[in-house]
């Protein structure tokens, strides 16, 4: 049969150079069907669930943005790193809906002031490092931080929004593919998950701490063009907000009002350098490098192949 | 090699980490030479003793001069006219007997009995002071009810350490013991003067918990303490369990637990974990690990060798004549610590518990973990002392810059917390003070942040300004009480 494999490979596992430079974390699902009381609403979910699980299955008095959260695909997340999604539970306190597994028997209440104050202070801090350029950004409409602000009414955030050109990183508008707008990146973690748990193509990382800390490639160059990207672009359909998106629709939703666009909106951005070209996976071919002669857009005449 | 804590002859000790020369001096002195560890107060290292039978000679910040000098007359007695201190003592003593010395005569001696007395990694010297006495997992396990773990390093801070055990214990695949001395000065002290007792700690938690692995965590510019630490490993006899020594990143953050076991795996960027479940189900490779401060283990040795007091180790710091490492009964007050040094100028607060410790104008409160939460401050063993010239609000503008600079970068509210922390303490200078802002602040970092480091880091700003806070609005008034800050002052 076709399907059998009848000899094995010693090859090392795809994922063993893969280093993503976040934690190794613990499953954090509960191991048991339980049945929670959310509310007062006693709700059942399966094993391997969270808190969460059982906060969405309930009519909750408050809103849990959750807004780092995937539940799209078991491979990405839980990160819980935005806390937006604080609940309160008669046997732990206050902690995190999202990454706390679901034990039988457990009490959450939504609206606990302890819990509803860090949903929302949580969500302004997620605010203050975001560029809020909504007007000229391609997500305007289908971003899930925007979705949480209007949802939970945030008129003002509390510590503003992060508004000093000076301290733009300039925008990544090097691929073919993807622009990267740094500036509006919460390190939700989603794309790197994406490109490292389920690509498994080992291309993007976490690096740095403080307010260092960014999405940056592996294989330490500094813009997605010199990266050894393939382009699938499951980074940008995970993304939440307008921090990786495909390109030709950057301006999708753009205000159209003379001169304001997502790549003017910051001021700064690497661009293209052409030295390398041709189909989506520059850095995985084998017959690189390109010549700088060749028509940086011009797919017919790059190296690796006829297109069809 | 026999010990030298008994016998007649002539016993020269000196300070292994002090300069090459001395250990040249003392090799030519024709008597028995001892190097022993750093004795906790480096104001008077390097320290140089002699004893003979039952007396002993210090002398402090020797030179290989003086060295040169006492050595030379060693054959007509006691150098007792050079000594800057002379003790008559029990002729075998086991722990260093006290003398009347700035750093030395404070607090209690029990597990650091063996700082500047013993020989680090001379298992000889261990066992005449009563040590490698092997406790059955049940007498440990009895010991680790009422015992709490010392320092933020600890998974089982200010916790009993046996619920942690047990659940090591129960969970599947062999489990593993961190010794972490990450970072704190006691914890490198520790590995250096008496790496056996911390050895010994995690020998016995090893039983206990069923490990077949202990992991000694230090900080790779703590090279003196990684080092004593190999060397008692490789001496110590019929160890029961294989010993590995690790060194991690010199920065604060790296001491928290579940970073200790990130870098322990070998990740390049430490983060912390997200928990429930914590280490003692999930930890090393996945498998079951306790991680615990090489205070809390050499705790456990002294507890399980014989009763006596529970103690802690307190570093004293910040604006004394000289740092010192004292150790306190968990009755005396944490002004007894600051007695062993001199505070430059008068105190005016002490930053208690650490980096991100609580201030207080007081220093009237006990060791013990419950008086010291009690008083709003931190367990962390160390006291920063701020002098009258010191400015509050600038100290804890700095610890919030601090903590934003050095935090790991992964949960939102420790990263973007700990910067608009400063933000909002930094607007104290523009003329606002947003009190209730503050507190707000810090209690959602305190009940949202993955770890330890995002829980504590508003503790200064909390602690100073229920206790300063007349200072913190004469700043938004723009005067300094203390006239340390001006204009140009960023905090």
């Amino acid at each position: 049969m076709s399907s059998d494999h009848t000899h094995e490979t010693d090859a090392p596992p795809l994922t063993e150079t893969i280093a993503p430079g976040t934690a190794s974390d613990p499953s954090v699902s509960g191991t048991e069907r339980a049945t929670i009381t959310v509310d007062g609403t006693d709700v059942t979910v399966e094993s391997g669930s969270t808190l969460l699980d059982a906060v969405e299955a309930a009519d909750t008095d408050d809103t849990v943005p959750a807004l780092c959260h995937y539940d799209r695909e078991d491979e990405i997340g839980p990160r819980s790193e935005c806390r937006t999604c604080m609940v309160e539970t008669d046997a732990n306190g206050v902690v995190p809906a999202c990454s706390h597994p679901a034990e039988d028997g457990a009490t959450v209440r939504t609206a606990a002031d302890p819990a509803a104050e860090a949903r929302d202070v949580n969500l302004d801090l997620v605010l203050s490092d975001h560029n809020l350029r909504c007007t000229t950004c391609g997500k305007n409409g289908r971003c899930e931080l925007q979705d949480a602000a209007i949802e939970q009414d945030v008129d003002e955030p509390r510590y503003g929004v992060l508004d000093d050109r000076d301290a733009y990183e300039p925008l990544d508008d090097t691929s073919s593919f993807i622009q990267i707008d740094r500036n509006k990146c919460i390190l939700c973690n989603r794309c790197v998950e994406a490109c490292n748990d389920v690509q498994v193509e080992g291309v993007l990382r976490v690096e740095g701490s403080g307010q260092d800390t960014r999405i940056g490639f592996q294989s330490d160059v500094e813009t997605m063009e010199d990266s050894a990207c393939v382009s699938c672009g499951h980074c940008a359909t995970v993304c939440p907000t307008g921090s990786l998106v495909e390109k030709g629709i950057e301006d999708a939703t753009t205000i159209p009002l003379p001169g304001f666009t997502q790549k003017n909106s910051v001021g700064k951005s690497h661009e293209r350098h052409g030295k390398s070209k041709g189909p989506m996976t520059p850095k995985k071919r084998v017959d690189s490098p390109a010549t700088e002669d060749s028509p940086a857009d011009d797919p017919d005449d790059a190296d690796g192949g006829e297109w069809p | 090699m026999t010990s030298i804590l008994s016998g007649d002859e002539t016993v020269l000790r000196y300070s292994a980490t002090g300069p090459p020369e001395l250990s040249e001096v003392a090799a030519d002195a024709g008597v028995t030479v001892a190097a022993v560890g750093p004795s906790g107060a480096p104001a008077i290292e390097p320290l140089v003793s002699v004893t003979q039978g039952g007396q002993t000679t210090f002398h402090t910040r020797c030179s290989a001069d003086e060295l040169r000098e006492l050595t030379a007359g060693l054959d007509d007695g006691l150098p007792t006219d050079l000594a800057d201190a002379v003790v008559d003592h029990d002729p075998s003593a086991t722990s260093l007997p006290v003398p009347d010395l700035a750093g030395l005569d404070a607090g209690t001696r029990r597990v650091t009995g063996g700082w500047g007395w013993r020989r680090p990694t001379d298992p000889d010297d261990h066992e005449a002071a009563g040590g490698f006495v092997t406790a059955t997992a049940e007498e440990t396990e009895r010991a680790g009810e009422s015992l709490r773990g010392r320092g933020w390093g600890d998974w089982c801070q200010d916790e009993p350490l046996a619920d942690t055990w047990e659940t090591a214990r129960h969970t599947d695949g062999e489990a593993t013991v961190v010794v972490n001395a990450h970072g704190t000065t006691a914890d490198a002290l520790l590995l250096a003067s008496s790496p056996f007792d911390v050895l010994e700690g995690a020998c016995a938690t090893a039983r206990t918990v069923d490990a077949d692995r202990v992991v000694v965590y230090v900080s790779e510019a703590d090279e003196d303490a990684a080092a004593s630490v190999r060397e008692a490993a490789d001496a110590y006899p019929d160890l029961p369990v294989a010993a590995d020594v690790v060194t991690g990143p010199s920065v604060y953050r790296a001491a928290e637990p579940t970073m200790a076991i990130e870098a322990v795996e070998g990740n390049h960027r430490l983060e912390a974990r997200l928990r429930p479940p914590g280490p003692a189900e999930v930890g090393i490779d996945g498998r079951p690990t306790v991680v615990h401060t090489a205070r809390t283990l050499a705790q456990l040795a002294h507890t399980l060798r014989q009763d006596g007091p529970t103690t802690r180790l307190v570093t004293v710091t910040g604006d004394v004549a000289d740092p010192v490492t004292v150790e306190l009964t968990e009755g005396d007050s944490l002004a007894s610590a600051v007695d062993a040094t001199t505070v430059e100028g008068s105190l005016k607060a002490a930053c208690v518990g650490g980096r991100f410790g609580g201030l207080t104008a007081s220093l009237d409160v006990t060791a013990d973990p419950a008086s010291l939460i009690d008083a709003g401050l931190g367990t962390e063993g160390v006291v920063e002392v701020l002098s009258e010239s010191r400015c509050v609000v600038e100290f804890v503008g700095r610890r919030a810059q601090f903590a934003a600079d050095e935090n790991c970068g992964r949960c939102v509210p420790c990263r973007e917390g700990t910067t608009q922390l400063a933000e909002l303490l930094r607007d104290l200078y523009d003329g606002r003070y947003d009190r209730d802002g503050i507190e707000e602040l810090d209690r959602v970092m305190r009940t949202s942040s993955i770890c330890t480091f995002g829980v504590d880091a508003g503790r200064p700003a909390r602690t100073a300004m229920a206790a300063f806070e007349s200072e913190f609005e004469a700043h938004a008034d723009g005067r300094c009480p203390a006239g340390a800050c001006t204009a140009e002052v960023t905090p």
